[in-house]
């Protein structure tokens, strides 16, 4: 097959671009960050005609100002000419306001063609396009087109090639003509030579120089002469910016549309489900609602990949016996058995959760109800330093730390992203939830509903402060910008791009967390392995700085069931009874991680050997601490970062032995 | 008068867009720009504003709003 050309896909929010994306590259895309920046980097490849053409999703932006890292990447990466031609998406039913993009892009010198996204919609609104008309005018190919049809994906491929065989520019006579009317506009334009900066035209550079571009004024000082540069900012001065250039572009685009565009019927009132989410009253609590059954819904997908991962653990034993039978040594039996047959259990019900919750956030997004939970959570999610959609990875934690990062992947703005795994990671889980209460009424009775109040408090407090401690870094000032945003019309879901985009996403966290969860059981299993099964490498460690985990309130049973509350909290418990009824560390640990500990007589156990205020001290270590491997792998995976991912790691084992060390001497004054 | 002084369901036209760089740049790109016709749909307190413009609706941060001014319409 040979090589075709790249192909750059550049639209705003909601033009439907990433539909477009995973419809056309479907399996065969790869996530990543741009070199050396924050910003998610999806590229993907498809085959036509047999060529083989690269597609470069490009990060979303409402324009490509120097506002934000993801409009000059996008920008500098068209002007590189690494992309052969760019496809600019323009919603069809929003044609006026859409058309922005284009504007914006018209004078950077790379082969274009405008696809007229959600021609069906449009259709539904009684708006008809001239798409002939406008492609006459323009001087690029224009393709209507819809996700739903078939049909559209031909032409959507000859509109490709005839941009290709023509290098079909964007006609801008007009739109410089319109720019000429600003003051100081023509001066600028002028002194700029051609081919200053590579990729982009005089016109594109005056006005970005009247929109205050630092960025460009920056280059351009670089790239010019003093005396030229200071004659540039002479003639930019007093100018109204980007308020005037837009008019400009908006003018330029009504001309451009003109006649070719007969609106339909145009209602603005809000639908009923709406009018319920906007409410000021019920608002909030049908976003949780939404995404409480979104949540349980999630799992019916996911069941039969967890289905799996139970029946990997089930032939653990049956393996481990055929290879004791067989005369393989222990070491290796345990090899396969603890870490290898356990990790793959782990790693097929992250899966399946993964798969659940992409689909049905997938699904959320896609049909335009995640832009609604933006509106409505966007004051509270502000104040953190986020956007409105952090609420539901916060929400699906509850449930399951990793299917809260999964979720996370919603969130457009990486630092942001980053940042709500982070805070994500406080919220106690499912797993903790089932242990809380447990604990909490067997040293404390009915007082067990205080400490679930003092999780909870402690909980948001320990996300504000997290929130604090990252939120510098990972979000910056201009990030936190209130809310300017549309609200997109609801659509139907295109199930073939969403699956495939789904299963994409499952594919590659297969591929990318099966060496994380390998690595790390591997890690624990060998500290907790003893070849005579006492002792052990983390048995060693936990007896000998017990004085110092008493400070804690953590004898070392407690303290090496709180490590082994790292690597899952269902396993904590089951640690904890087996160390004080004298088993086993390296047995107990393994066992208690697939679930077969012995837990029969565990209150009395604890009772007799544990005080309340080390009680105390464990649940909250135990439940602030890192969720689980699982989801460590899901936050790398996530966050495509080992560094933030270790910084996460390292603070919330801080965090939970300091809360740990606070608990403990409450309980001491109280008890 | 500012967009956030508008009533639910009020139209007005916007005279004047003031604030940083940035500010313009974001809301000329979303459409809002001197001269375009605005909808008011929702306006509650603590909320997004609402406002429906160029075929599109658009959540607006209450804050961000004190930069618009515009001119109401009496229908």
């Amino acid at each position: 097959m040979s090589a075709g050309a790249t192909i750059a896909l550049l639209g705003q929010p909601n033009s439907g671009k990433s539909t477009l994306f995973n419809a056309l590259t479907g399996l065969r895309q790869h996530v990543g960050n741009w070199p050396g920046k924050t910003v998610e980097k999806k590229e993907g490849s498809f085959s036509y005609g047999g060529k083989e053409y690269r597609v470069a999703d490009l990060p979303g932006s409402y324009s490509l100002s120097a506002n934000s890292d993801e409009e000059v990447i996008t920008r500098d990466f068209i002007a590189s000419g690494e992309a052969d031609v760019v496809c600019i998406l323009a919603d069809s039913s929003q044609l006026q306001r859409s058309l922005f993009m284009l504007a914006d892009y018209a004078g950077i010198n790379v082969p274009c063609f405008l696809l007229l996204n959600m021609a069906d919609v449009a259709e539904d609104q009684g708006k008809t396009i001239d798409a002939k008309t406008i492609e006459k005018k323009l001087g690029i190919p224009v393709v209507p087109f819809s996700a739903t049809d078939i049909r559209s994906y031909d032409s959507f491929y000859k509109t490709l090639e005839k941009a290709l065989s023509k290098d079909s520019r964007i006609n801008v006579e007009e739109l410089a003509a319109q720019y000429g009317s600003i003051k100081g506009y023509q001066d600028i334009c002028d002194l700029i030579p051609e081919n200053v900066l590579e990729g982009y035209s005089p016109m594109w550079l005056a006005v970005k120089v009247l929109e205050k571009d630092e960025v460009v004024i920056a280059k351009l000082k670089n790239a010019l002469d003093a005396e030229t540069f200071g004659r540039i900012e002479e003639a930019a001065r007093g100018t109204n910016g980007a308020v005037a250039t837009g008019g400009c572009k908006f003018r330029w685009i009504d001309e451009l549309l003109g006649e070719t565009v007969s609106a339909g019927n145009n209602t603005v009132r809000l639908s009923r489900l709406d009018r319920i989410y906007t409410n000021k009253f019920w608002g909030k609590a049908a976003v949780i609602l939404t995404v409480l059954l979104g949540l349980i819904a999630s799992f019916i997908p996911a069941l039969p990949l967890m289905g799996v991962g139970e029946a990997v653990l089930a032939v653990k034993a049956p393996v481990m016996n055929a290879l004791y039978s067989i005369g393989c040594p222990e070491f290796l039996i345990l090899i396969v058995g603890d870490v290898i047959i356990q990790s793959f259990s782990y790693i097929f019900k992250m899966l399946g959760f993964v798969f659940g919750v992409t689909l049905v956030f997938g699904l959320l997004e896609e049909v335009g109800v995640m832009a609604r939970i933006s509106y409505v959570f966007d004051n509270t999610m502000g104040k953190l330093g986020l956007q409105g959609k952090s609420v539901m990875p916060f929400l699906v934690s509850f449930g399951c730390t990793m299917g809260g990062a999964a979720g996370a992947r919603v969130i457009d703005n990486w630092g942001q992203k980053v940042l709500t795994i982070a805070l994500a990671w406080a919220v106690p889980c499912g797993a903790a939830w089932a242990t809380i209460p447990m604990l909490a009424s067997i040293f404390f009775g009915p007082g067990a509903v205080g400490v679930i109040v003092a999780i909870l408090f402690t909980m948001l407090v320990h996300m504000w402060i997290t929130a604090k401690v990252f939120g510098g870094q990972l979000v910056k000032k201009e990030d936190r910008y209130g809310m300017i945003m549309e609200l997109p019309p609801y659509h139907k879901p295109k199930w073939g791009a969403l699956f495939r985009y789904v299963l994409g996403r499952t594919k590659e966290t297969f591929i990318r967390v099966t060496k994380v969860i390998l690595l790390v059981c591997g890690i624990f299993w060998l500290l907790s392995y003893s070849p005579s099964g006492n002792g052990g490498i983390l048995y060693s460690i936990g007896v000998a700085i017990e004085p110092v985990t008493r400070i804690f309130g953590l004898p070392w049973q407690l303290f090496l069931s709180y490590v082994a509350s790292a690597v899952g909290k269902e396993g904590a418990v089951g640690v904890i009874s087996a160390l004080y009824s004298g088993g086993s560390y390296g047995n107990a640990f393994t066992q208690a991680m697939s679930g077969g500990a012995d837990t029969s007589n565990l209150s009395s156990l604890l009772l007799a050997n544990v005080t309340k205020p080390e009680a105390l001290a464990f649940i909250f270590a135990m439940t602030f601490n890192m969720p689980c491997v699982v989801a460590l792998a899901a936050t790398f995976q996530e966050t495509h970062s080992a560094k933030w991912t270790a910084r996460i790691v390292l603070y919330y084992t801080v965090v939970s032995l300091i809360l740990a060390f606070i608990a403990y001497h409450i309980g001491m004054l109280i008890w | 008068m500012s967009l956030s002084e508008v009533k639910e369901n009020g139209e007005a036209l916007v005279s004047e867009v003031r604030g940083d760089t940035r500010f313009m740049s974001r809301i000329t790109s979303i459409g809002l720009t001197p001269g375009c016709r605005v909808r008011v749909v929702k306006n509650d307190k603590n909320r997004p504003l609402l406002v429906f413009s160029r075929d599109t609706m658009i959540a607006l941060n209450r804050k961000e709003c004190m930069g618009i001014t515009v001119e109401e319409v009496t229908a």
